[in-house]
């Protein structure tokens, strides 16, 4: 279960869901087919090398043959991706495929570097006279972007971001408040889970967000995706030429500078620089990150030195951010938190799992109920990660009285010459005791740490799954025969040989009836 | 062989006897796997899932009402 709705939305949804004149259009475009190609899990890559240059359909049999028996699952994968985004083709038969003629040929004319010369964007073969190199890049779009999340949290920095992207902003859910002055908006909840995210992730959902508000203004979708991909797929540290772009193109261009995706000197310049931001749009290592993970990255709470070197340094100059909060939460054992903070960020993460009363300007005070924490484990965040996060932002205090407390213990031991470890465990051994392995440092009151788990674990009582049940087979022969085959494209959910009964997915339910009626 | 449209629910056995009791009054349960499934009507999740949810709610202390 996601958190929100928002980044759902992540690239590769947004083109399934296209309708399919609007893909076609898109396969026009060689930058575009690359991208796509690109984004595709390796199943679906290896799938479309096999079938590219075969000029007739290709048999279902013979791309099963090539593939080992048990990745039965990756194909079935492979083929309803490529199947969404109208790649291939089933005959009447649905015994062959055959890739989509147009992305057949532009793909084809990619890899032979056959392509019309500007399908990669124009490289400019004159000088700059006013050549910029990449660190100079990395700073600009690192600067830039850096701005919008700093604004986003609030950080006073003198520098508002753009029109543009405020209204942006306030078009994606990100930020809401009245009127148009910055100074109005406010960060929405969505607004955190974004800044969360990393920062690939988040630059698409900026990206989708803005194709939306094109659509509104009559700009041609396909053109401004096909930048998009375009831009993917251009040299960083070389500069190209805005001529050979379309109108819909060079009007994008202002705005795409403000996010920090490219560098042109001034508005008539003839030249634009693609940053890092740009070039690894559809790169393979920009994974999407889940909302757990981003609480995750949250937690390595590592204050990188921002050398602009990466992409990431940006990234962890927010997470800097979070760091220098740290150290500020008290827990009780009767569930109740004091925060000594008055970062935006930090509130907003902590309001995540507890139930905010009381603010002060420089703490706030709540507490955890099961519902504050069922609310965050609805919203894919776990136990662990509550707990840990708690740990790591855990007041000094409370470490100097668990400190002593542990102490005591060891000390009682010694003395006694017994052994009273074993109590209840800790997700996380804490501090350099190196002398009593037995006990542990337990920063945060075990009752608490305790009741989060159990809370979890309340949860997943009850799991349902949709589907079908399969029964009143004929024999054992025909109830294995069937349940084999759902178990090796991993749509079986459960199954019982003895009352032959099993239940399938509802994706499953096709590929079985097809494959018993296939026999 | 038959295939039927349905939602399985996998619950452990304090929770289907629950289950069982509901369906004495009103029936929703096609089939009765094991002690840790059922399969039930597709269309009756929902109002199943907040009826057990009201019925386990009874034995929790809330405190912030």
């Amino acid at each position: 279960m996601s958190s929100s709705t928002l980044f759902k939305a992540t690239v590769n949804e947004h083109l399934e869901n296209l309708p399919k004149p609007i893909q076609s259009k898109l396969y026009e475009a060689p930058a575009t087919c690359l991208s796509i190609y690109r984004l595709l899990p390796p199943m679906a890559k290896f799938f479309i090398m096999s079938m590219l240059f075969h000029d007739k359909p290709v048999a279902y049999k013979d791309l099963e043959r090539i593939c080992k028996p048990h990745t039965k699952k990756l194909q079935f994968e492979a083929f309803n991706r490529l199947k969404a985004l109208h790649l291939i083709d089933e005959d009447q038969g649905r015994s062959h495929l055959k890739l989509h003629p147009i992305f057949k040929q532009n793909f084809r004319d990619c890899l032979t570097g056959s392509q019309a010369s500007n399908a990669f964007g124009n490289l400019c073969t004159t000088a700059d006279k006013h050549q910029v190199d990449v660190k100079f890049l990395d700073q600009f779009a690192s600067q830039k972007w850096e701005t919008i999340l700093h604004f986003m949290v609030g950080t006073e920095l003198g520098v508002d971001p753009s029109k543009s992207v405020l209204s942006l902003l306030k078009l994606g859910g990100l930020m809401e408040g009245p009127g148009t002055s910055p100074r109005n908006l406010k960060i929405t909840n969505e607004g955190f889970q974004f800044l969360l995210q990393d920062v690939n992730a988040q630059i698409w959902t900026f990206l989708l967000q803005y194709l939306n508000l094109t659509q509104d203004l009559n700009m041609d979708p396909v053109d401004v995706l096909n930048f998009i991909f375009i831009l993917g797929s251009l040299e960083l540290g070389k500069s190209y030429t805005v001529s050979s772009l379309s109108a819909t193109q060079v009007s994008m261009l202002a705005d795409l500078k403000d996010y920090g995706l490219i560098y042109q000197r001034s508005d008539s310049s003839s030249r634009f620089y693609p940053t890092r931001l740009a070039t690894t749009l559809t790169s393979e290592s920009a994974a999407l990150r889940s909302p757990s993970a981003a609480m995750e990255h949250a937690l390595q709470s590592t204050t990188t030195a921002e050398d602009g070197d990466d992409a990431s340094a940006i990234q962890n100059s927010v997470s800097a951010g979070i760091a220098s909060a740290q150290g500020t939460v008290i827990i009780e054992t009767n569930f109740k938190i004091y925060a000594y903070t008055n970062s935006p960020l930090e509130i907003a993460v902590l309001n995540l799992f507890v139930n905010l009363k009381i603010r002060f300007s420089n703490m706030v005070c709540g507490q955890i109920t099961r519902e504050s924490i069922r609310h965050a484990l609805l919203n894919g965040i776990t136990a662990d990660q509550i707990i840990r996060f708690l740990e790591t932002h855990a007041h000094p205090q409370m470490r100097l009285l668990a400190k002593e407390k542990l102490d005591k213990k060891i000390e009682f031991d010694t003395s006694h010459n017994i052994n009273t470890a074993g109590g209840a465990p800790q997700s996380q051994v804490y501090g350099e005791n190196g002398t009593v392995a037995q006990h542990k440092l337990e920063v945060l009151p075990p009752t608490v740490v305790d009741q989060i788990k159990l809370w979890q674990l309340e949860l997943d009582r009850i799991q349902t799954f949709e589907g079908y049940l399969f029964k009143d087979f004929q024999n054992q022969q025909e109830y294995d025969y069937l349940s084999n085959y759902a178990q090796e494209i991993g749509v079986l959910i459960w199954g019982d040989k003895v009352k032959k009964k099993f239940f399938v997915t509802p994706e499953g339910m096709d590929q079985v009836a097809i494959f018993a009626n296939r026999k | 062989m038959k295939a039927i449209k349905g939602v399985l629910f996998t619950c452990d056995a304090a929770v289907k006897q629950i289950l069982l009791s509901m369906n004495e009054k009103n029936s929703f349960i096609i089939e009765d796997l094991d002690d840790y499934h059922v399969v039930i009507k597709a269309d009756e999740e929902w109002r199943i899932r907040t009826e057990l949810e009201n019925e386990l709610e009874k034995n929790t202390y809330n405190l912030e009402a």
